[in-house]
């Protein structure tokens, strides 16, 4: 399949601080490629490179151009923390980018497409963070791209904006559009992906298709029993077999698989235990992005909440059943 | 084709966005009228007494028109830069066909029509309030070539401000800082034999001066050359247009 894009051994310095480090990375036309990585991780770099504005070590070729000869018509890009001209009308924000291009989309379709038709004719500095970002994603796709670049796209945007959001890429991701999307959301990396590449440090260190990666990385299913008698439930869970481990108000019982979720009950009832409840959990992207990255925080024993710091847990793609206990 | 339909997209906007910004409307055009008000009529010229403002009132109207045609461009077209960078807008911009020479033009057209209302309103003010007098509306056409061009120069110094202040506050500061000698110092209200001798030459450097010249040989002493002037004009704004959008940013 021809690559779009491709970044070989691509290395980026700001006096000592290394943003980029040697950073390979191809993406195949019509492909939906995840970014992830903490701050700082090089993300922004990695695509500010891929755009041709920044400079840097390395190759980097944009539909088999180097970024800056590429045909700017055919490209799309939505920076992180961007801001056109704050007074003028959402309508006239995509008028305008759209006259920049030789040929653009109509302004009312883009307004519809992004959910802005109601507010199409409020000054930009008058409407929400989330209606501002919606904007801004519209003025990237005002040309209509075959490639598009989108840094951190859903910042700031609602649940139910940014699943309309979601939407829309997913249209373009079919219509065979190129996207190159960073994001802190792992379940908008996860839901939206082909592949996904973790940043860390500069280094591109996991590649891969969020499946791939989870299994690699995400480690096992997990089940989580709030109880306050954690120890002598976890005593009771690893007599019948279970790998259980206490916490101070829950006992975490690691790869178990659906089906033996009631035997775990079983022996808590036959061990006459009380709990509060039972969560089940599949490993998610976001599992993988702590585990890569080594960023955690002692907690409760939850994956969402191990996460909660780090990344935001928007994981309706966790699957999850919880059981009323008994008291 | 699809070049004039960029410069026209990126001015519209610009256009807009200024006339929104009330603040900076009412004080663009309230500044020149204070500036008339304050050396035309409550100063006034003294010829007869020597010093500051001893020619008669005609004499300063290309200080009047210099004075819009200065600080205007250089601190809005910085201001602007400034605030494109701190938004990442050049960053946008510079994934699309827009170049940045059409930016520069974009804004420059902008500046040119603002600007040349301000002057509108400083010949209004000036034949009102004071005893001046312009020639006719043929001769007053010959200005707009000097506006015009120097509108263009200093909007290419204002991008070059843009590029080297790091912030707005830094180019409001710098601009303030360039413009306030070239403005009393380039022959518009201070006289050459004010000045030491060994000054002269450094008033030449200025290229406020050639606008001031130009101008004050068409509107004071008519049938003076003024070709000099208005090549040197030409040829310092399209260097200084040039090097301002060679400085407009494209990469960090």
């Amino acid at each position: 399949m021809h690559e779009a894009l491709v970044a070989t051994d691509v290395t980026k310095r700001y006096g000592e601080t290394v943003a980029l480090d040697g950073v390979d990375l191809s993406v195949a036309d019509g492909e939906v490629f995840g970014l992830i990585g903490p701050n700082g991780a090089g993300k922004t770099t990695l695509v500010r490179a891929l755009t041709g504005t920044t400079a840097v070590d390395g190759e980097v070729r944009v539909q088999d151009r180097h970024p800056t000869d590429v045909d700017a018509d055919r490209v799309g890009l939505l920076p992180q923390s961007f801001s056109p001209p704050t007074r003028l009308t959402a309508r006239e924000l995509i008028d305008y980018y759209g006259g920049l291009y030789e040929t653009a989309r109509d302004t009312d379709e883009i307004l519809s497409t992004v959910g802005l038709a109601e507010t199409a004719d409020s000054w930009y500095e008058t409407l929400s963070g989330g209606q501002q970002r919606r904007v801004c994603v519209g003025i990237a796709l005002v040309n209509d791209p075959d490639v598009l670049f989108l840094d951190e796209p859903t910042t700031g945007i609602d649940p139910a904006g940014r699943r309309s959001l979601w939407s829309v890429l997913e249209t373009l991701a079919d219509g065979g559009t190129t996207i190159l999307l960073t994001s802190h959301s792992m379940a908008e990396v996860q839901r939206l992906s082909d592949r996904v590449g973790l940043l860390r440090d500069g280094q591109l260190v996991a590649v891969g298709t969020p499946d791939e990666l989870i299994a690699d990385h995400g480690g096992g299913s997990r089940l989580v029993i709030d109880t306050d008698a954690s120890e002598a439930a976890a005593d009771a869970l690893a007599d019948a077999g279970f790998a259980a481990t206490a916490e101070p108000t829950a006992v975490v019982v690691d790869n178990v698989s659906p089906v033996d979720i009631g035997d775990a009950v079983d022996a808590l009832s036959a061990a006459d235990l009380p709990y509060e409840s039972l969560t089940w959990s599949e490993p998610t992207l976001e599992d993988v992005y702590l585990q890569l990255t080594g960023e955690s925080f002692e907690g409760a024993g939850s994956r969402s909440a191990t996460a909660t710091p780090a990344v935001d847990s928007t994981a309706e793609t966790d699957t999850a059943a919880t059981q009323e206990g008994r008291q | 084709m699809s070049r004039s339909r960029r410069i026209r997209a990126e001015a519209t906007a610009a256009w807009h966005s200024f006339l929104r910004r009330k603040t900076a409307v009412f004080f663009t055009f309230f500044f020149p009228v204070l500036l008339v008000v304050i050396f035309g009529v409550l100063v006034r010229t003294q010829p007869t007494d020597g010093g500051l403002f001893a020619e008669p009132a005609g004499y300063y109207l290309p200080g009047y028109l210099a004075t819009v045609v200065l600080f205007t461009p250089l601190s809005r077209v910085g201001s602007e830069i400034a605030r494109h960078r701190d938004d990442n807008r050049f960053e946008k911009l510079a994934t699309t066909p827009l170049t940045r020479g059409e930016w520069l033009l974009a804004h420059t057209a902008v500046n040119v029509l603002i600007i040349g209302l301000a002057s509108l309103l400083i010949l209004g003010l000036v034949l009102l309030l004071t005893t001046a007098s312009v020639p006719p509306v043929v001769g007053l056409l010959l200005l707009l070539p000097f506006i015009v061009l120097a509108v263009v120069l200093f909007c290419g110094f204002g991008a070059l401000l843009g590029r080297l202040a790091d912030s707005q506050d830094g180019v409001i500061a710098a601009s303030n800082t360039i413009a306030l000698p070239l403005l009393f110092l380039s022959d518009t209200f201070i006289t050459l034999d004010q000045l030491p001798a060994w000054f002269g030459p450094l008033v030449d450097l200025s290229p406020l001066t050639y606008f001031a010249r130009g101008v004050r040989a068409i509107t004071y002493t008519p049938g003076e050359p003024y070709a000099t002037e208005l090549g040197v004009l030409a040829a310092l704004a399209v260097a200084f247009f040039v090097a301002g959008a060679y400085a407009i940013p494209r990469t960090d």
